[in-house]
């Protein structure tokens, strides 16, 4: 079945690429790695699209140290194959371009952007060619994961840099949200262009909480340090980045880690989705203004933090994970304790979900909002419950299997209502499954070690993991490099997707219905990581100066208004 | 709708007053948590394991006299990972259960030790004594020394200056030259 998945893809690219096929090689058992011309990009995209794929993340590499250009490597992912297909172009460093796959995959943008701004690889025929990533005042022609960028390289800021926005189109306002705005917890700015209510188009500016984790893993820490880094990616699904780490060096090194330190991962990975869970209902209930929903979720929620708490020795970012396996056990004299506490969660969760379920409020405030077609869904590579609830039947546990979830699959929680309450219930029906796959988990714990002994991990070796993280699923890439740490590491965030879909989700809906949609695919910004000026009513953009804007709070509040808004 | 209401009002009931009486009353955390480090100078032989483990660049060692090794911490760093526990060989370093680390001042949260180590005689490193009998004469902290260096002149502890600050090693790079 794989076998021929894999051959079938082979085959069909040799045909149409013909010698722009330039290597296919099977790296490992489930990572095909096809590289081609450049100049055939698109044509093997789109043999990709014909196969069926999915399109995950780009991974730029800058491999002018190991002899050649840099590597663009598209990533897809044949799901019912359970396979990963690497689309690797080598370009040449005397011109670093390559043409767009944007036009052909809407949900590719945001990664074209992001290797343009880092490696300094331009993608021809990119729709919006604007920074991603990179400070406005960060200097040109400096892209920080270039290999002779240092890693602690701090250009002088520039006083009066800004982005470049997007025009809002003729006959609509412009709402700003953002980039400090109460709904959301992390830094992230939206125009909203406007027609009376309703919201026609948006501009998005993010990436303020950039924080360079990727470049320290690739020059200053080891393997064995990344994983703790890893883990704070992410304040809510840590042990997710540290687990799709870890694997992704497992696989890149051959380790193979005993079962008993799988299945502490699955346990600890469904617990941060039973916790995860329980804190977005909580938060949505916060956003449309429901905070009995939020006192009672969060109260639910606690208990689970504790038994984290005892089981790692910190209620967040746990620690546990190494490469080669966990370095926490969990004892036998811990398993009545978490069976006590899923129980709890068990039962007063089925109560919120009996008391919810047929309130009309909730109803009026989240049926038929953010709604986001199958297609669309598709189109932008939307995942986790955003994808499950517009009916796209993808779950890295399921496609991709790791940890113990070969033993353990999961149910697949679908929904077909497209929008935000579909959203709650797929994940009111993923946490009732949470609880049962942790049940089940520590009635078949297997006995062993729980850690794996490794050698040094050879150069040039590739791996590439995904995990299922509550708001989606996340992408680790590794190559290996020769000085005990990678030579590149790559993370896609389940946000990065699911956040190019907000334009499509919010088009055509109130603008009291932009933060439960925003909240609903929910945004985790840091993980995923843009200033903007103030616009004028009739669509003029106008940029106010430090100075302009510090004499204009002065003159409001001293009362003598010398700025007319 | 109102049965719905009803309902969401009866969990609220059930509930009833969850709030803890911290901080009025101790809320001590479960055994094995990773609280603030603990250091015991008597234990430590200057080996380097944990500073060539910490992911946060917590601790530096410093070998600029003969004989004497400085283990530097910078516990304001420190993201209780636990990593120089599990590897210290003799135990030196433990987490303890205490959580309330704020302070005012930066300084009460680094710490410095010299250990009296032998030096090589062909590079003049510091290493420690191969066997535990040769380790008893110089093993421990030395006060004298320390208290005259102790912080003074090492950097101040910025990000970027912790990571590979001038004339300062860590173990790693001992160990490990990058090309």
């Amino acid at each position: 079945m794989i076998a021929t998945a894999t051959a079938e893809a082979v085959t069909l690219l040799t045909s149409r690429l013909g010698a722009g096929l330039l290597v296919a090689r099977e790296l490992e058992p489930d990572l095909l790695w096809v590289s081609v011309n450049p100049a055939d990009v698109r044509t093997a995209t789109a043999t990709m699209k014909e196969l069926g794929t999915r399109f995950l993340v780009t991974v730029g590499i800058d491999e002018r140290p190991l002899g050649g250009g840099y590597g663009i490597v598209h990533l897809f992912a044949m799901d019912d194959a359970h396979q990963f297909v690497a689309i690797d172009c080598p370009v040449s460093a005397g011109d670093p371009r390559i043409d767009s796959i944007t036009p052909l995959i809407p949900g590719a943008a945001w990664a074209e952007q992001e290797f343009h701004d880092m490696i300094g690889v331009e993608p021809v025929g990119h729709p919006d060619p604007r920074r991603l990533v990179l400070p406005d005042d960060w200097p040109k022609g400096v892209h920080p994961l270039r290999r002779d960028v240092a890693y602690n390289y701090r250009p002088p800021s520039v006083e009066g840099a800004a982005p470049e926005l997007k025009s809002p189109p003729k006959g609509t306002s412009v709402v700003p949200i953002g980039p400090f705005f109460p709904v959301l917890e992390e830094p992230a700015r939206f125009r909203l262009f406007v027609e009376g209510e309703t919201v026609v188009g948006c501009d998005y500016r993010g990436f303020y909480n950039h924080r360079g984790i990727e470049k320290l893993g690739d020059s200053v820490l080891t393997w064995d340090r990344i994983p703790f880094l890893a883990e704070r990616i992410c304040g809510i699904c840590g042990f997710i980045h540290s687990t799709c780490y870890c694997q992704a060096a497992e696989k890149a090194a051959g380790i193979v880690v005993p079962r008993r330190a799988a299945y502490i991962r699955t346990i600890m990975l469904e617990l941060e989705r039973i916790h995860s869970h329980l804190l977005w209902l909580g938060i949505a209930g916060h956003i449309i203004g429901f905070d009995t929903v939020l006192m009672q979720t969060w109260r639910i929620r606690e208990p689970v933090m504790w038994l984290t708490e005892e089981i790692s020795g910190n209620r967040k970012t746990y620690g546990m994970n190494m490469v080669g396996g966990v370095r926490r056990d969990i004892s036998d004299a811990q398993l009545p304790r978490i069976r006590d506490v899923l129980a709890t969660v068990e039962r007063e969760a089925i109560a919120v979900r009996k008391a919810i379920t047929d309130d009309s409020t909730l109803h009026a405030r989240t049926k038929g909002v953010g709604p986001l077609s199958t297609e669309w869904a598709r189109e932008i590579c939307v995942v986790g419950p955003p994808a499950r609830a517009s009916n796209v039947p993808i779950d890295a546990r399921l496609d991709h299997p790791y940890a113990a979830y070969d033993d353990l699959p999961p149910h697949l929680c679908l929904a077909d209502g497209c929008d935000t309450w579909s959203r709650v219930i797929v994940r009111l029906d993923e946490l009732a499954d949470s609880i049962r796959l942790v049940r089940e988990a520590i009635d078949n714990l297997p006995t062993g070690p729980v850690l794996a002994e490794f050698d040094e991990i050879p150069a040039g070796r590739i791996g590439v993991s995904a995990v299922e993280a509550p708001r989606g699923e996340a992408i680790h890439f590794v190559m290996t490099g020769g000085v005990n740490r990678p030579y590149r590491w790559r993370v896609r965030a389940p946000t990065f997707p699911n956040l190019q879909a907000i334009p499509a989700m919010i088009r055509g809906q109130s603008i009291a219905d932009v933060p439960i949609t925003i909240g609903s695919i929910d945004p985790c910004f840091s993980c995923t990581e843009r200033m903007e000026t103030v616009d004028c009513r009739d669509g003029r953009v106008r940029v106010y100066s430090l100075k302009e804007l510090q004499a204009l709070t002065q003159s409001a509040s001293t009362g003598d208004g010398g700025y007319d808004l | 709708m109102l049965l719905s209401k009803l309902r969401e009002a009866l969990i609220c009931v059930q509930a009833g007053r969850v709030t803890l009486p911290y901080p009025f009353a101790p809320h001590d955390p479960a055994p094995g948590f990773r609280g603030k480090l603990s250091l015991d100078a008597d234990l430590c032989i200057g080996c380097g394991g944990c500073a060539a483990v910490c992911p946060s660049g917590v601790i530096l060692i410093r070998d600029d006299a003969p004989m004497v090794r400085t283990l530097h911490f910078s516990l304001a760093r420190c993201t209780y990972c636990g990593r120089c526990s599990e590897v210290c060989p003799e135990g030196a370093l433990a987490h303890t259960l205490e959580f309330e680390t704020a302070t005012n001042t930066v300084d009460d949260l680094e710490l410095s030790l010299d250990v009296f180590m032998g030096p090589c005689q062909r590079c003049g490193r510091c290493f420690p004594p191969p066997t535990s009998m040769e380790q008893l004469p110089v093993r421990g902290f030395r006060a004298d020394t320390s208290c005259a260096r102790a912080g003074a002149d090492l950097p101040a502890p910025g990000l970027l200056d912790l990571w590979a600050p001038n004339g300062v090693t860590s173990a790693v790079d001992l160990r490990r030259p990058t090309p």
